[in-house]
Order: structure tokens, then C-alpha cells, then sequence
């Protein structure tokens, strides 16, 4: 592989992230809904976690590691960059190795490359989880393509050799947790049992989820965590462009949250024009898969088919139905609520079928086995470089366009997703709060109000949606409203319970009033007995993160201020009441988590490589075989 | 080889151009509206 094909990737990863990113790069952080990161982020606090399912680990606790050395708005910035940097160019190198094999890569396929790369990177799914804040997931997304490769390699590799090109490949994901787990699984698992030795490359890929799940996992199986049916009803995927939910979704959008579509994407034109995008894409990848099927052709077509399966599931009346009877029988079934999510092995067969229609543009040909380009396509034999000079100039034009083309069609992902990336700084009666608690040493959690998640923060001037930033400040266990309400489309809402089983009793001690979620009746009016009630519960601190007129610690003498500002108040609860006792993380758990950490670090040091494209394996079996189509 | 980065260079502007007239034609359109002084916000709407 030569110099280009080794830098290109890179950045053509760089460049979108870049032009995606924007503003939301400089310096302070990006809050929306569940991006949050705050800054020195506390590694025990969150390894001790909350109850229920540890939906933040390891994600929170990787993001806590890096505090320790790197502020958490750089940590931010790292994250979302490599969300970006890697997915293009896994799917640039995933396009070139399916072509190429470990040869070199001629121009053509770097150009297929980079439009694949883009197409990866750029599209509405990656815009509306972003504009969602779930970066752990995207995490898991970028990995994919490295994931795919890395059970195509398996199959020829030695045992040793192919695991820890797995887990090298599975590291985005195990960053990422449960749901990149889970994408990861869905989108590489039918490639494992479609490819050649099906059930080693099966068994080894199996492992290693389990290797890199390890430290979710094991919390995950004493949790015993409930997942919510209603969850279904307000996750369903739905339509966000006038093509409906199933043309929505064709496309790469159709999320449930109306409010994480980029700006202007519903507009009938780009609507449509994406729309042709993708049909474009998939004909590109129907022509590659009957001119020489890539070594990935039925896995990922597998994949792709299954995960557009699930998420249709909840587009339609009787597949709602099917799901939440699903979930109120296991409700490890939870995740299959959000069935957009599954549409990732659907982008990346998307993006690689772009690169196709590139190839078939410039008339390059692919051969079976990933040998390079056909010579009597206008390219020199196997592996071989075409004369760019013979082609039509208006033809190379089209080539540089389409690569751009993802970027054309959904413009609203352009800089910070026009402005809705923007970062911001904490102020300072923030920090007070914090640093007051943190001096603290005697034990005690603390309690986040009014009771409810979500905040409309208005610290770049304009209100932001996020979850309270106040539920991950403190370095201690925090307790909150953990339930989940969902705007409905007739103008209701849904309420997703959740899954923190100290949380429910605070709630039931509280009887918070429905229309300002603060402590307004029954023991909970009179602030002294409140401050008994949550003492019980073992809470020193009450936050109230919004501004508030309630002031219902007026006069409570076992309450008392520490920081007191408009959309900050911090009390501390009188010390005579508190029964508090020390979070601990379980020997188990620990142990979980330093196996999956040894088991990534014997990878990287056993592939001596990033992710697993680094390094040409032997080939062997038919792959090898070099192949002229007739 | 001039010509042919004479051409990419053609290509890249035409693409510029292009999200140019995309961007303004859903700058046009109705935005997403974020939810505005809310006493509880929702984590989301539909």
C-alpha cells in the first residue's frame, strides 16, 4: 500500500470531521441532550455507577481516565474527532482492501475510497445521532467497517492472530458500550458465519464481544434492570423527509427525535436528492455485487437487510406491538426499541455502493477476491494503476464532485450543524457548587432538582435541550430523575420509567409537583421534614439546577445554602439526619474491566497496529485467487 | 496533469456551489424548531 493510500483515508476523515464539526472544536463544551461532559469528570464516581443498567460505562469512565490528564472539553473534542476520523477511514480502507487486497491501490479505488469514506461519515444517520448527543454510539459506528475487515481477515488468520485483529477492531466499540456492542454484532456477525471457516470465525468473534463487553456486562447481570414498554411507542423510528417513515429510513434518517434533525433536511429538494443518493448507492452496490462480489458482499447485504428489518419494526402498528410484547418477556430486548439505530450496517453497504458507483464511473472494474481492478477495464491487470490521463476530463470533474456529493445533499450537518454544535463554558456558580462538594469528605449522595432530566440551558443564548449537566458534576453518586419524557405526536407525551431503583424511592419520598418537578406536597412541604426525608436516603447535597421560584429551603434550618445564584443553588443537608453509606464497585467488576483493558492492550501490542488494517496477512484459500469477470 | 487537476478543481467548485444552493434552499425552509422556555423540557419531540 503506497503513501497515498496509507494518508488519504485519514484525511479525508479529518477533513469531514473538520466541516462537520466546526465551532464545536474550539474550546469549551458541547451540551445537548445526552452529550454531556463536564469538566474533571470523577473515574470512581462513575465506576461505582447507579443502579439500573450501567448505560455509561465504559464510555463515561474512558472519557474520566483522559480527565486526569486532559481537560474535559479537549477530551470532548478528541472524542468527536475520532468519531469522524475513523469512520471515514475504515470505510475508505474497507472499500480499498475489498478491491485490493493488501496490494496497491490504484487511482480509481483511492477516488471510489474517498467517496465511500465521506458517504460513511456524512449522512443523516451520523447527523441526527450527533445532533442527539450519543457520541459513544457513533464511537461504535466508526469502528465498524475495522470490525468487518477484521473478521474477513480472521478467516485466514491463526487463531491468536485473528482475535486480537478482533479486538483490536472492537476498541471504538468497547469505548462505545452496550449499543456499539450490539452494531458491531449486527453488522460483522452474519460476515463471520457467511465467510469461509464460518464457525471458528464465528466463535472468535463471539469472544472477543465478549472480551471487550466485560465491563458492562458483568454490572449489567446483577442491575437487574427493567426496560420500560412504553419505550417502543416513543422511540419508534418516524418520518422526517415527505418519503414517510419507510423512505425516511431508506435514506438514513427517520430518528424519533424531531428535535435532532439537522436544520432544512425535510426540504423536498435535498430531501430528494439524498434520497436519489441512496438509491444511486445501493444500485452501485447491487453492481458490485454482480460483477465480482466483494469477500464482504453477503454478510453485509445480510446485515444491512436485517438491521432496515428492525427498525421498520416500529414503524408499523402490529411490529410496536411484536416489540413490547418482546420486551415485557425479556427485557433484554430494550435496545430493539430504537430501531433507527440499526440502520448502521445499511450506511456502510450505502457508502461502499457510492464508491462503486465511482468505480463504475471511471470504469474500473473490481475482480473476485479483492485482486485489484480488471485489465481489460482500462486498468493494467491485478492491483495495477490506471492512466488517469485517458480519461475524459468532464468524467474526472464528475469524479471529484460525487465525492463531495454526501456533503451537497445534507448541508445541514455543515459546521456544527449550523451552529447547533456551539460550546460553551460552565459558569461559575457551577464550578463553586462542585469544588464546595468535593472538599467535602464525609459521605452522601447527592440530589439533583427539579425532579426531572432534561434542561433548557440558554448558556450560548440560545436555549439547548441537555441532560442536566448537575447528574455528572459532583464526585459523588447523584441521584435524579432518571425517567424519560417524550413529546408525543398528538401533543401528549410518553413517560419512559426508569431504571435507578433509589431514584423511585426518592421520587415517592418527594411527591415533586407535576408542574415545577420541586418537593410540593405532603412531608415533603415542610423544608425540614424534607431534609429528614432525604438524610434517610443518604443524599448531603441538594442541587437545584434551573432557576426556580420555589424556594422551598426558605427558612428550613436543616437546610442550609452553600451556593446560592439564579440557575444554581447547592444545599447541604443538616449532618444530624444523613444515613449514608460508601459506594463500592464490586471485586467482580473490577475484575471485568481489567480483563477487557488487558485483553486490548495484548491486541495492540500482538497486531503492532491501530485498529487492525495495518498489517497485510497472508492469503490464502480462494481470496487469493485472481479472477478476469468474462 | 493540469488538466486533470484543472478538472478536480472544477469538480470540488461545482460541489461548493452546489451545498451553496442546498444550504440556502433549507435555510429557506422551516428549521427545526428547539423547544423555548419550557418549565420541564422533554427529551425529546416527536
Amino acid at each position: 500500500m503506497g503513501a497515498p493510500a496509507r494518508v488519504l483515508p485519514w484525511t479525508v476523515g479529518l477533513v469531514a470531521a473538520v466541516l462537520a464539526l466546526g465551532p464545536a472544536l474550539g474550546p469549551g463544551y458541547v451540551l445537548r441532550y445526552d452529550m454531556l461532559f463536564v469538566p474533571g469528570l470523577s473515574l470512581p464516581t462513575v465506576l461505582a455507577g447507579a443502579d439500573g443498567f450501567p448505560r455509561a460505562i465504559p464510555s463515561d469512565a474512558v472519557v474520566a481516565a483522559l480527565s486526569l490528564v486532559l481537560p474535559g472539553d479537549v477530551v470532548q473534542a478528541l472524542a468527536l474527532l475520532a468519531v469522524f476520523t475513523l469512520g471515514g477511514a475504515g470505510a475508505f480502507r474497507l472499500l480499498a482492501r475489498l478491491v485490493c487486497g493488501a496490494g496497491r491501490v490504484p487511482g480509481p479505488v483511492l477516488a471510489a475510497g474517498a467517496a465511500a469514506g465521506t458517504a460513511y461519515v456524512w449522512n443523516p444517520f451520523v447527523a441526527e445521532r450527533l445532533l442527539l448527543g450519543q457520541w459513544a454510539v457513533l464511537l461504535g459506528y466508526a469502528g465498524l467497517p475495522w470490525v468487518v475487515w477484521a473478521v474477513v481477515r480472521t478467516a485466514s488468520a491463526r487463531p491468536a492472530a485473528g482475535l486480537s485483529g478482533l479486538v483490536c477492531s472492537l476498541v471504538p466499540a468497547a469505548v462505545g458500550g452496550f449499543s456499539s456492542v450490539v452494531l458491531s454484532a449486527l453488522t460483522a456477525g452474519p460476515q463471520a458465519l457467511a465467510g469461509p471457516r464460518r464457525w471458528r470465525s464465528a466463535g472468535l468473534f463471539l469472544f472477543a464481544l465478549v472480551l471487550v463487553s466485560l465491563p458492562w456486562l458483568v454490572p449489567s447481570l446483577s442491575s437487574g434492570a427493567a426496560t420500560d414498554p412504553a419505550g417502543v411507542e416513543a422511540f419508534a423510528a418516524r418520518s422526517d423527509t415527505p418519503f414517510g417513515a419507510v423512505g425516511s429510513l431508506l435514506a438514513l434518517g427517520g430518528v424519533w427525535n424531531s428535535g435532532a434533525v439537522p436544520p432544512g433536511y425535510g426540504e423536498p429538494v435535498t430531501a430528494l436528492a439524498r434520497l436519489l443518493l441512496c438509491a444511486a448507492s445501493l444500485a452501485g452496490w447491487a453492481w458490485w455485487l454482480y460483477r465480482a462480489p466483494p469477500a464482504v458482499g453477503t454478510g453485509l447485504s445480510v446485515s444491512a437487510a436485517a438491521g432496515f428489518g428492525i427498525a421498520l419494526l416500529g414503524v408499523f402498528a402490529p411490529g410496536r406491538e411484536f416489540l413490547a410484547a418482546l420486551i415485557g418477556l425479556w427485557p433484554g430486548f430494550g435496545p430493539l426499541r430504537d430501531g433507527q439505530l440499526y440502520l448502521a450496517p445499511l450506511a456502510l453497504v450505502q457508502a461502499l455502493g457510492l464508491g462503486a458507483v465511482l468505480l463504475w464511473l471511471l470504469r474500473a472494474l473490481p475482480v473476485r477476491g479483492g485482486a485489484g481492478l480488471a485489465a481489460d477495464t482500462g486498468g493494467t491487470g491485478p492491483a495495477g494503476e490506471r492512466d488517469r490521463s485517458g480519461l475524459p476530463l468532464w468524467r474526472v470533474g464528475a469524479v471529484v464532485f460525487t465525492v463531495f456529493l454526501p456533503v451537497v445533499v445534507l448541508p445541514g450537518l455543515l459546521w456544527g450543524a449550523g451552529g447547533r454544535l456551539a460550546p460553551v463554558q460552565y459558569p461559575d456558580s457551577w464550578l463553586a457548587a462542585r469544588d464546595a462538594v468535593a472538599a467535602d469528605d464525609r459521605p452522601g449522595a447527592v440530589l439533583v432538582l427539579p425532579w426531572s432530566a432534561y434542561r433548557g440551558l440558554e448558556w450560548s443564548g440560545e436555549p439547548v435541550v441537555v441532560l442536566d449537566p448537575a447528574t455528572k458534576l459532583f464526585d459523588r453518586r447523584t441521584l435524579w430523575n432518571d425517567d424519560l419524557r417524550v413529546g408525543a405526536e398528538d401533543g401528549g407525551s410518553v413517560v419512559v420509567t426508569g431504571e435507578d431503583a433509589r431514584a423511585r424511592e426518592a421520587a415517592r419520598l418527594l411527591e415533586p409537583d407535576p408542574e415545577t418537578a420541586l418537593p410540593g406536597s405532603g412531608r415533603s412541604r415542610d423544608p425540614d421534614a424534607l431534609a429528614e426525608l432525604l438524610g434517610g436516603l443518604g443524599v448531603r447535597y441538594v442541587v437545584v439546577s434551573a432557576p426556580v421560584d420555589n424556594r422551598f429551603w426558605s427558612g428550613a434550618e436543616t437546610l442550609s445554602p452553600v451556593v446560592e445564584e439564579s440557575d444554581m443553588t447547592l444545599l447541604e443537608v443538616s449532618d444530624q439526619h444523613i444515613k449514608a453509606d460508601k459506594d463500592d464497585i464490586s471485586g467482580l467488576e473490577v475484575t471485568g474491566g481489567l480483563v477487557t483493558v488487558g485483553a486490548i492492550i495484548w491486541s495492540i501490542a500482538r497486531s503492532g497496529s491501530s485498529l487492525g488494517f495495518q498489517r497485510p496477512q497472508p492469503r490464502t484459500g480462494r481470496g487469493a485467487r485472481k479472477e478476469i469477470p468474462k | 496533469m493540469i488538466k486533470v487537476i484543472a478538472a478536480c478543481v472544477i469538480g470540488a467548485a461545482l460541489a461548493g456551489g452546489a451545498t451553496v444552493v442546498a444550504t440556502s434552499l433549507a435555510t429557506e425552509s422551516t428549521a427545526t424548531a428547539e423547544p423555548v422556555n419550557e418549565t420541564l423540557y422533554n427529551y425529546g419531540d416527536r
